[in-house]
C-alpha cells in the first residue's frame, strides 16, 4: 500500500480496497483534503445566514438573546446569588452553544450530504471535522464580544490567564470531535439519534455548571459531576474570564484524558462504521 | 504530461480489479428508527442480493474502456467501488492516482456564492489543494465558456450552465482516473463536442477513463474496450463494436438502446 509510482510531478497514491487503512494513512488522507475542509467552513460561515435580513449579526444576536432570557431568569426570578451574574453566564453559554452546537450539527452532518457522500469518494471525516470547526470559529467570534463585555464590566483581564484560554479552546475542540464523530457515524444508521440528542444535550447543560457554579453542587454529587468532562472545561472558562485566575491544572487535565478518550472512541467507531454509509444512506 | 514510450513498461496498472464480489443488503421494510430495531432485532429483514459476482478487470494508463448491460447488472456498482464510495465484500480492487468523477456535478454548490467560490469548493471536494485550484482556475473557467457569469451568483445560472461549470472542474481535476456515469449530455451539442475532444485528450495524455453508458456510440467513439456485465459476470469483452454487436443480439432488440 505504500509502494507509490512517481508520474511526473505527482506521486501517485496506490489504494487498495479489501485491507483496513491505517491510522496514519486516514491522518495524511485527510490532511490533503484540507482545502475541502476550508471550503466547507467558509460556505457554512457565508452561507448559513445569506438571504436573511441580519445576515452574519445572528452569529451574535442568537447568543445574545439567549444570554438576556436566562439572565432576566436566574438573576431576577430566582435571585442568584452571584454577582454580575450576566458576565458569569456569558463566559459558559458561548463555550456551551459552541459544544452543543458540534454535537447536534456533528449528529446531522453525514446525512445532509447524503447525495455526495453516496456519489463522490473523499475522506468522511472532513465532514464532522467541517461541522466542528465552523463552530469553533463562531465561538471565537463570539468571544471578541465577551472580551469586549469582561473590558466594560471594569475588571482588569489577567494576562497569565488569559494565555491559559488556548489549551482550554484545544481540550473542548478535542472534546467536541470526539462526540462529533461518534454521533455522526451513529446516526447514519440510527435516525433517532438526532432527536434523542436534543434531549440528552438539554439534560446535559443543566448538569454542568452552566447556568450555576460548581461551588453550589452538593457535596455528594461533586464526584459525580466531575466525571462530566464539560465540567472542568466550564470551570476552567470562567475562572480565567470571570474570577481572572488561572484554571486548576488538575482538572483540565483531567478534562484532557477524558476528551482524549472521546475522541479515540469516536475516531474507531467512525472508521468502523464509514465503509457502508453510502449503502445505508 | 505525457508518459514516455520507454516508462510506459513499467507504468503499472491504473485499476486492478481482482476477483471482486459485492452484494447488497435488500430491506424488506427498512427499519432505520430505534422502535423498528428494538421490536424488530431478531428479525432478518433483508435479503443478500448479489450485484456483482467475480469480477477482474485490468486497465492500463491511457486506456478507455466501456461498460454496457442492462440496468441492474452491476455495472454502476463496479464503477462504486473503483471510487471507493462503496467496498467489495471480497477480493481487491488497486487504483492508482487521484480519481475525478462525472458523476455528481456541481457537488458542494451554494446557490448563493458565485461561480468562481463554488468552483474552489467544488474543486477541493476532489482532493486539490488551494494551489492546485489555483493553477487550474484559468482553463476550468476558460472550458466552461462562462467567464461573463463567474462572479454572478449560481442561483441564477440556468441547469444548462450549472452542469457546465461542474464539467469544467470534473475535468480539470487532472486524475489519473476518470469515472463517468451516464452524463455526456452535458449542455448544448456544441459544449458536447467539446467534451469528448477533451475526452480524447485526456486518455492522449495517458489517462485512464472508465465509462458506463446506455449509449453505445458514446462509448464506441472513445473506447477501445468494451465489457459486457450480465448478473454480475463480464459476458464479453473485447473491441466495442464487437461486444456491442453481441449485446444488441442478445437482448433481441438490435438497434435500440437499452
Amino acid at each position: 500500500m505504500d509502494s507509490n509510482t512517481k508520474n511526473n510531478d505527482r506521486t501517485l497514491e496506490v489504494k487498495k480496497t479489501g485491507q483496513g487503512e491505517g491510522f496514519f494513512q486516514s491522518v495524511r488522507e485527510i490532511f490533503n483534503y484540507r482545502e475541502m475542509i476550508n471550503a466547507f467552513i467558509r460556505r457554512d460561515l457565508r452561507g448559513r445566514y445569506k438571504g436573511s435580513v441580519l445576515g452574519f449579526l445572528w452569529t451574535f444576536i442568537n447568543p445574545l438573546l439567549q444570554l438576556c432570557v436566562y439572565s432576566i431568569v436566574f438573576s431576577v426570578i430566582l435571585n442568584q446569588p452571584e454577582e454580575k451574574y450576566y458576565l458569569f453566564l456569558f463566559v459558559s453559554l458561548i463555550p456551551w452553544i459552541f459544544f452543543s452546537s458540534s454535537v447536534q450539527g456533528g449528529s446531522t452532518c453525514i446525512i445532509a450530504y447524503k447525495d455526495m457522500v453516496k456519489k463522490i469518494y473523499f475522506p468522511r471525516e472532513v465532514l464532522p471535522i467541517a461541522t466542528v470547526t465552523t463552530n469553533f470559529v463562531n465561538m471565537l467570534l463570539c468571544f471578541i464580544v465577551i472580551f469586549g463585555v469582561v473590558i466594560f464590566s471594569g475588571t482588569p483581564l489577567n494576562p497569565l490567564a488569559l494565555l491559559c484560554l488556548i489549551p482550554v479552546f484545544a481540550v473542548e475542540y478535542i472534546l467536541a470531535l470526539g462526540m462529533a464523530f461518534l454521533v455522526s457515524a451513529v446516526t447514519v444508521y440510527l435516525r433517532d439519534m438526532e432527536h434523542i440528542l436534543g434531549i440528552v444535550l438539554m439534560a446535559w447543560q443543566y448538569l454542568t455548571p452552566v447556568l450555576y457554579g460548581f461551588n453550589i453542587v452538593p457535596e455528594e454529587f461533586k464526584v459525580l459531576f466531575s466525571l462530566n468532562p464539560m465540567t472542568p472545561v466550564i470551570t476552567a472558562y470562567r475562572d480565567i474570564l470571570y474570577y481572572h485566575k488561572i484554571p486548576d491544572l488538575f482538572t483540565l487535565v483531567s478534562a484532557l484524558i477524558m476528551g482524549v478518550i472521546i475522541l479515540i472512541i469516536g475516531w474507531i467507531t467512525f472508521s468502523k462504521l464509514k465503509r457502508r454509509f453510502a449503502e445505508e444512506l | 504530461m505525457e508518459i514516455k514510450e520507454t516508462e510506459k513498461k513499467e507504468v503499472p496498472y491504473f485499476i486492478e480489479i481482482d476477483d471482486v464480489y459485492k452484494s447488497f443488503r435488500v430491506y424488506k421494510d427498512k427499519g432505520t428508527e430505534l422502535k423498528d430495531k428494538i421490536l424488530f432485532k431478531h428479525r432478518n429483514n433483508y435479503t443478500r442480493h448479489k450485484v456483482i459476482d467475480g469480477i477482474s478487470i485490468k486497465i492500463r494508463p491511457g486506456e478507455a474502456v466501456g461498460f454496457v448491460g442492462h440496468n441492474g447488472c452491476g455495472k454502476s456498482t463496479l464503477l462504486k467501488m473503483i471510487s471507493r464510495i462503496i467496498y467489495p465484500d471480497k477480493g481487491t480492487i488497486t487504483t492508482r492516482g487521484r480519481i475525478s468523477g462525472l458523476i455528481e456535478l456541481g457537488a458542494g454548490f451554494h446557490p448563493d456564492m458565485t461561480g468562481r467560490e463554488n468552483i474552489y469548493t467544488n474543486a477541493a471536494i476532489y482532493g486539490l489543494s488551494k494551489k492546485e485550484i489555483d493553477k487550474r482556475l484559468e482553463n476550468i473557467i476558460e472550458f466552461s465558456g462562462l467567464r461573463k457569469y463567474i462572479d454572478t451568483p449560481v442561483r441564477t445560472y440556468s441547469s444548462g450552465m450549472y452542469m457546465r461549470l461542474g464539467f469544467s472542474v470534473a475535468i480539470n481535476v487532472d486524475a489519473e482516473i476518470l469515472l463517468i456515469d451516464e452524463i455526456l449530455a452535458v449542455g448544448d451539442g456544441e459544449f458536447q463536442n467539446k467534451c469528448f475532444n477533451e475526452l480524447k485528450a485526456i486518455k492522449e495524455r495517458g489517462k485512464t477513463i472508465v465509462i458506463v453508458s446506455h449509449s453505445l456510440d458514446q462509448i464506441e467513439e472513445i473506447c477501445d474496450k468494451s465489457y459486457w456485465i450480465n448478473d454480475g459476470v463480464i459476458k464479453m469483452e473485447g473491441s466495442p463494436k464487437d461486444v456491442h454487436a453481441a449485446y444488441l443480439a442478445g437482448i433481441g432488440n438490435p438497434g435500440v438502446e437499452i
